[in-house]
């Protein structure tokens, strides 16, 4: 590009100590407790309190898993997880779309609108759940995986709506414009030519609704209990560390964790509008 | 709001071929778009925050029957509890001390990322993974490297400063707090560091250039630059950072469970803890009222200064 832009002596850097050591620091500090977690995860309980503590198991064993995922019902909560989280994640995409579209096609209800959905995302859950959670015992829905579905949709809506506003913001709307000339409804402008064009913003926002779902914990704990119980909640079971279980629990975690990780380092390229709920284009 | 232009999408008229219900609702589409929606939101947001308000002003307690019109009573119960003042004290505290450092840190790994290298795109990936994390496991990864005998931090503290040490994570005087930080720091710096990164490559690099031809020290750059370039940026990060920090719950549930005694209560903790193994539900409620009122004047506080610096 700066073909033409003069030759400038560059200051030539020695190797940047500071900057190897911090990123380093950090790199450790950020995966020396997965690591751990890991370890526990595999290790046999004759293990546990040797000092100095086993570094590298030498023999790895999986009955963690095994006792994590059917002694403490880690399956159940597994299954359940991936019924709420999909569910909600595919009602919030849905919902999330139409109100985007609306607010950025349309103006609809002009700023107050737009910003009253942005505010219930900094409503405090304890505020919001006391009251559902009585209102869900009074009409059975307490302890259902539609009850919860229901309040992870409400909870994901927010960032949908926003992050597919900024996407729709970011589309010329020439084509549908074009679709409405050419005697296409308003509903054919969007969805025949709107959402196709979009589609990579829905699934950017539909994979962060479903990590949001995923790891969501305090609604979990207070609107289910033996049924609809997520993956989160039963960790419950390892406070306390009455008995040795440190591996179910690091088992379980490691459970857990490997699907959204694996989802949100997939759409990293959408991280930074994800955690701005659009504000910022990364 | 005068000259509100309306494009050629709002002007359309509904094609003739449909049927009177289809004009209809290509007349009202775009509320039609809004409208399911928002109708979730209040059936689930704002109908049970309006029930709250009046289960705070009545008895609503699974010890107490009956549902009597009691004023502020359950208002000033939560005023008047020591364990309420000082779980509000913590969470600021907490709150505030947490994002301070994350903010820090996570400008300094921004800074130390800005420019490629090899290895960044991997690096990268694993910066952002405590991201994707249930704050639930972040507490429990850290309870298995803090909590004795079975952690290995005391062991490794031993063998680096040469003096036995000895220390209760989660259960003393400063260190529970520093735990709890420590694990909130871990999982939110990425956080800091994903926005703060895109704020400081969205900066013209012919910024920089220009500085280094007037032989500028990298030093006074920063300040002349990058910091003003990325003040909104900060902001907004800061801003979103905080009103989730002041919700903090999941890792205290699992690391400490609030104790010992009520030493690491905060807000939502204390609340939950009111609502939901003391059923006074409505003295929680009531509380939950005060909490929001709170945060609701933290938020004006921060997006009114948000939406002024911002035109991102």
């Amino acid at each position: 590009m700066a073909t033409t832009a003069p030759v400038r002596r560059r200051k030539r850097r020695s190797v940047p100590i500071g900057r190897i050591l911090l990123l380093g620091f950090f790199l450790i500090f950020v995966l020396w407790p997965l690591y751990w977690m890991f370890n526990t995860s595999i290790k046999p309980s004759d293990d546990y309190l040797t000092v100095p503590p086993v570094w590298f198991p030498a023999h790895p064993t999986l009955v963690h898993y095994e006792a994590a995922l059917f002694t403490y019902r880690g399956l159940d909560g597994l299954i359940n997880s991936l019924i709420i989280s999909l569910s909600a994640t595919v009602l919030s995409a849905l919902l999330g779309t139409l109100m985007a579209y609306s607010l950025a096609r349309y103006d609809t209800g002009g700023k107050h609108l737009s910003f009253w959905v942005l505010s219930q995302r900094f409503l405090p859950p304890i505020g919001i759940v006391l009251p559902v959670f009585l209102i869900y015992r009074q009409v059975g829905l307490y302890d259902t995986h539609v009850g919860l579905i229901i309040a992870y949709t409400v909870f994901t809506l927010p960032v949908s709506v926003w992050m597919m506003f900024a996407y729709f913001r970011g589309m010329p709307k020439s084509m549908e414009e074009a679709a409405l000339v050419d005697g296409c409804t308003r509903w054919e402008a969007f969805w025949r030519v709107a959402v196709p064009l979009a589609a990579p913003g829905i699934v950017a926002a539909a994979v962060f609704a479903f990590i949001a779902c995923w790891t969501e914990f305090f609604f979990a704990l207070i609107l289910t209990s033996r049924t609809a119980f997520t993956l989160p909640t039963v960790f419950r079971a390892f406070i306390g560390f009455q008995g040795a279980q440190y591996g179910e629990a690091a088992a379980l975690a490691i459970v857990s964790l490997v699907p959204s990780i694996a989802l949100g380092v997939l759409a990293q390229r959408h991280l930074v509008r994800g955690l701005t709920l659009g504000a910022v284009r990364g | 709001m005068t000259t509100q232009t309306i494009t050629r999408m709002q002007a359309a008229g509904p094609p003739r071929r449909l049927s009177r219900f289809g004009q209809w609702a290509d007349r009202h589409f775009k509320w039609l778009l809004v409208a399911p929606a928002v109708l979730l939101i209040l059936a689930l947001s704002i109908y049970p925050l309006l029930f709250s308000l009046v289960v705070s002003f009545i008895n609503y307690d699974f010890q107490v029957p009956g549902h009597a019109f009691v004023g502020l009573k359950n208002f000033e119960r939560v005023v008047f509890d020591p364990v309420a003042r000082w779980s509000l004290f913590l969470t600021a505290w907490l709150s505030a001390i947490s994002v301070a450092i994350e903010f820090v840190l996570g400008l300094l790994v921004a800074l130390t990322m800005v420019k490629s290298f090899p290895g960044r795109g991997v690096i990268m990936s694993i910066l952002i993974v405590p991201l994707f994390i249930s704050p639930v496991i972040v507490g429990q990864a850290w309870t298995l490297l803090l909590q004795r005998p079975f952690g290995p931090t005391n062991y490794l503290l031993t063998q680096l400063l040469g003096q036995e040490v000895t220390i209760g994570w989660m259960t003393e005087r400063p260190w529970l707090y520093i735990s709890l930080i420590v694990a909130d720091v871990w999982q939110w710096t990425p956080f800091m560091f994903v926005i703060l990164l895109a704020g400081l490559t969205a900066i013209p690099p012919n910024l920089y250039e220009a500085a280094e031809l007037d032989g500028v020290s990298a030093w006074q750059a920063f300040w002349a630059i990058t910091l003003p370039h990325l003040a909104p940026m900060m902001l907004l990060a800061l801003t979103f950072r905080l009103l989730d920090a002041i919700r903090m719950f999941d890792t205290i549930f699992i690391m400490t469970g609030g104790g010992p005694g009520t030493q690491t209560y905060t807000a939502s903790y204390y609340l939950y803890t009111v609502g939901f193994t003391q059923f006074h539900l409505s003295q929680a409620t009531a509380g939950s009222w005060l909490f929001l009122i709170f945060t609701a004047f933290v938020v004006t506080l921060l997006v009114r200064r948000l939406l002024k610096t911002e035109p991102v």
